[in-house]
């Protein structure tokens, strides 16, 4: 009895794993017409949604042309847009805003202005991915209308939405939001420092006050003070120069040590050159390399020994610097001669030499 | 036969059981990852105007580390592909590694090269540096004459002599995509933590190129080539973008990866005594980081493409393989002290495991799981019904992934434009499990062994050159 329900038992067990065996063959089947099917669906409408694109801007390019030339043909524009195409019209504009600047693209502005609301709607969607194109479309084409709902996306809980917000907000012709994405930098503090410098001296010289301002702030984190020290220098601010000095002088931290160093670099005069030499000893090769750097920039001859000393540096970096310092502060012949020498750095007295411009 | 011997081979049965069931949830799971994360993906590049983001935004400059051997026939070309990026600021380095040919002297030749200084900034240990010459044409070339290393050293060369905050670690033949760097350095803005992130491979046999670029995508006409396509897709599309969804990216790959240089000089370079040294350097990136708690972040790129030749002979086919399961075995064995443990977070946790123990040591389980279905058929204890379905799901299972790879190549970046592609590409899904699936299970496992005799050396790799645009006459 015992033998016959154990056979029982395994019949009946491999009966059931066959039959899992045969509805996962089927199942995995299907999941692969399923995802066949959703293949060439997604193919179709792709080369339908083209198509339909191609007929759309091919019919709104000639009028929109047209009107870039001459504004007072703007409603042929407007005629040419049905009311269920509205949104890839702004689309289309959003598109061809990238590629004018100045007058035309204020007109492409006004131009789809009354299209704008629902995208409005849209920045408050739940999705991310929609949110972030909202933002964009309205930091592109809807300032100043739409300036509440882009500047409330700085405070966006998804980095994405705050960053096309920051990067829209910092615009040449809209100096006056710069602040607000200033105040926010340390919201920012992942982002590459670079990125956000460059983001903000795209404002222009209207920023500069405010980024003076956050620089010279100490409850400032030292990340936004050394972005708004990057930004001056980009915008060859040279009333910050004093500014800088006294964070040389009195602060520790190193990144921001380095860039107000940097920024001595670009607007550094003379008189900054007793606090500068200090932090050539800087126990930071990122300080001591923009040090180096601010002093051949200044080219005051006293430092010319100072600038040859660096060259033995440990830090290549520094050394790197001092030796375009030496070009800078016109103390070529020294640079030569060390190339000359069998000095450890001559052949970087070389390199820079034949990249400066000389033989090497 | 004794019952401890058919206790043993019902053992093995359940062991490929357990491992054809984990293998394919994690590819299932990792396809499924990848269709939202791609789909996200596209939303999101919709919103960001690259442009505006690199050009406007302070893009920090990039160094080409190119490692050359034997490139004569296409190093001229390769380089000036790379001339022609659109990216602000590059400046590119030719390692010649050694090479037997007349590599230096074409080039030399092609962008009037001059003797030039130029000092190193990290001091990674690498074979001599015979000579450093600059293009008087392009003050953006740089080409590294060194001895004899291997491509690590040759990599480990290219770092010493970089100057950039990041650099971009490729093979001398493959083409990159204009925008490959525009698309590429995103994570590194967006994220100042990011210290590296790869970029996918794509098969140019078959593909037209022009001056450097793929300018008509095409289907390989070689079979094994076009397998490789369908695998290429499966591997980056599914699996890296699923893994990256993960935060557990473990592999980037040698022909194209961008990375932070002061970590990597870090951690200590590209490893000389492996032949997987791009995995190996992932690796060990995550182990310096976590270990160090230095945030960190390691992503997988699906846009920026380089477009590589694959093998179309068997024979350099089963070397690649064998070469690249000896490269992850010599890298998971040496970090194995990551295997499950939480401190190198999801990398430790979720895609060491499955690297180690599937796709590792899965060879070997499925060697073990054929023997056992020999012994059974010889010992005429098996049950062929049973062994037949069980093939079949096997088989359904495979090209249900590979069918999801095309799909997901739709979803994004619909590379191949005719429709005659997709329906080639759902055949070749069907038709790689009866021969291509199984030679490729064999070079693995004679991988593994090959990595057990410590054996050592790349296997050559006979390339046949792009196809080039046809240029009307003058």
């Amino acid at each position: 009895m015992g033998e016959l329900g154990a056979l029982l038992a395994a019949a009946y067990l491999r009966e059931r794993a066959l039959l899992l065996l045969v509805l996962s063959i089927a199942a995995l089947l299907a999941l692969s017409f399923l995802f066949a099917g959703y293949t060439v669906w997604l193919r179709v409408r792709h080369e339908l949604r083209e198509r339909r694109w191609r007929q759309l801007t091919a019919r709104w390019e000639a009028p929109l042309l047209d009107a870039l030339l001459d504004p007072a043909a703007a409603p042929a524009v407007h005629a040419a847009v049905d009311r269920g195409e509205r949104l890839r019209f702004v689309r289309f504009v959003l598109e061809y805003s990238r590629r004018v600047k100045g007058e035309e693209r204020a007109f492409l502005r006004k131009l789809v202005l009354p299209y704008l609301d629902p995208i409005a709607e849209r920045a408050g969607s739940p999705r991310v991915e929609v949110r972030t194109r909202a933002i964009q479309t309205l930091g592109t084409l809807g300032l100043p209308r739409y300036a509440g709902e882009v500047l409330a996306a700085l405070d966006d809980p998804s980095p994405l939405v705050a960053m096309v917000a920051a990067r829209s907000l910092c615009r040449e012709e809209y100096p006056e939001y710069a602040p607000a994405v200033l105040r926010r930098l340390g919201r920012f503090d992942a982002w590459s420092r670079s990125f956000m410098a460059s983001m903000l001296a795209s404002v222009g010289p209207e920023a500069s006050r405010a980024l003076r301002d956050t620089l010279g702030d100490e409850a400032q984190a030292p990340l936004a003070r050394a972005v708004a020290a990057d930004a001056l220098r980009m915008l060859k601010d040279f009333g910050s120069g004093d500014l800088a000095a006294r964070i040389v002088e009195a602060e520790d931290d190193a990144e921001l040590l380095a860039a107000a160093l940097r920024l001595l670099t670009t607007v550094g005069r003379p008189e900054h050159a007793e606090l500068i030499r200090v932090r050539c000893a800087s126990p930071d090769f990122a300080v001591r390399a923009s040090a180096v750097s601010a002093l051949g920039t200044l080219g005051l001859e006293d430092d010319h020994g100072r600038l040859l000393g660096a060259m033995s540096d440990a830090s290549p970096w520094v050394a790197i610097q001092a030796a375009r310092g030496l070009v800078s502060a016109g103390a070529r012949a020294l640079l030569e001669d060390l190339g000359d020498s069998d000095h450890p750095r001559a052949t970087l007295a070389r390199q820079i030499l034949l990249e400066e411009g000389g033989e090497g | 036969m004794s019952a401890a011997f058919w206790a043993a081979l019902e053992g093995v049965n359940y062991l490929v059981l357990l491992y054809f069931i984990l293998l394919n949830s994690v590819y299932l799971a990792t396809s499924l990852f990848a269709f939202g994360a791609l789909r996200r993906y596209g939303q999101r590049m919709k919103s960001l105007d690259l442009d505006d983001l690199v050009r406007g935004a302070g893009a920090p400059p990039i160094t080409l580390v190119a490692p050359a051997y034997n490139e004569e026939p296409t190093c001229v070309e390769s380089v000036r592909s790379l001339l022609t990026l659109d990216y602000p600021e590059y400046e590119i380095l030719v390692v010649n590694d050694g090479s037997k040919d007349r590599t230096v002297e074409r080039l030399v030749e092609a962008f009037n090269l001059k003797p030039a200084a130029r000092i190193p900034t990290a001091g990674l240990a690498t074979q001599p540096v015979r000579q450093i010459y600059r293009s008087r044409r392009h003050p953006n070339l740089w080409v590294v004459d060194k001895e004899n290393g291997g491509k690590a050293d040759a990599l480990n060369a290219g770092i010493n002599y970089c100057r950039t905050p990041l650099f971009c670690a490729m093979d001398a033949d493959s083409l990159l995509e204009r925008q490959a760097l525009v698309r590429i350095v995103r994570p590194f803005l967006e994220d100042a933590s990011t210290i590296a992130a790869g970029g996918i491979l794509r098969i140019a046999n078959g593909c037209v190129v022009k001056q450097g670029q793929v300018v008509d995508v095409r289907l390989p006409g070689n079979l094994w080539a076009k397998f490789q396509v369908l695998e290429y897709l499966r591997a980056f599309l599914a699996g890296r973008m699923g893994w990256d969804a993960l935060d557990a990216t473990l592999v980037i790959s040698g022909a194209f990866g961008l990375f932070r240089r002061s970590t990597v000089v870090e951690a200590g370079g590209y490893a000389t005594d492996t032949v997987g040294e791009d995995m190996e350097l992932v690796v060990r990136l995550h182990r310096t980081c976590s270990e160090r708690r230095i945030p960190y972040r390691i992503h997988f790129v699906p846009d920026p493409v380089a477009w590589t030749e694959c093998p179309e002979s068997l024979s350099v086919l089963s070397r690649q393989r064998d070469r690249w399961q000896r490269g992850l075995f010599q890298s998971l064995t040496r970090h194995r002290v990551m295997l499950l443990n939480r401190t190198y977070g999801m990398a430790g946790l979720l895609a060491f495991p499955y690297f180690f123990f599937l796709e590792m040591l899965g060879p070997a389980i499925e060697a073990l799981g054929w023997m056992s279905f020999a012994a059974s058929v010889v010992t005429g204890r098996a049950d062929w019904l049973f062994v037949w379905a069980f093939l079949g799901v096997a088989v359904v299972l495979g090209v249900a992934l590979s069918v999801a790879a095309v799909a997901l190549e739709e979803l994004s970046f619909r590379r191949y434009p005719r429709f005659t592609d997709l329906l080639q590409m759902f055949g070749l899904g069907v038709l790689e499990n009866f021969g291509y699936r199984q030679l490729s299970a064999w070079w693995r496992l004679k991988g593994t062994w090959s990595a057990i005799r410590k054996v050592e050396g790349w296997g050559g790799m006979q390339r046949k050159g792009f196809t080039l645009a046809a240029t009307p006459e003058a």
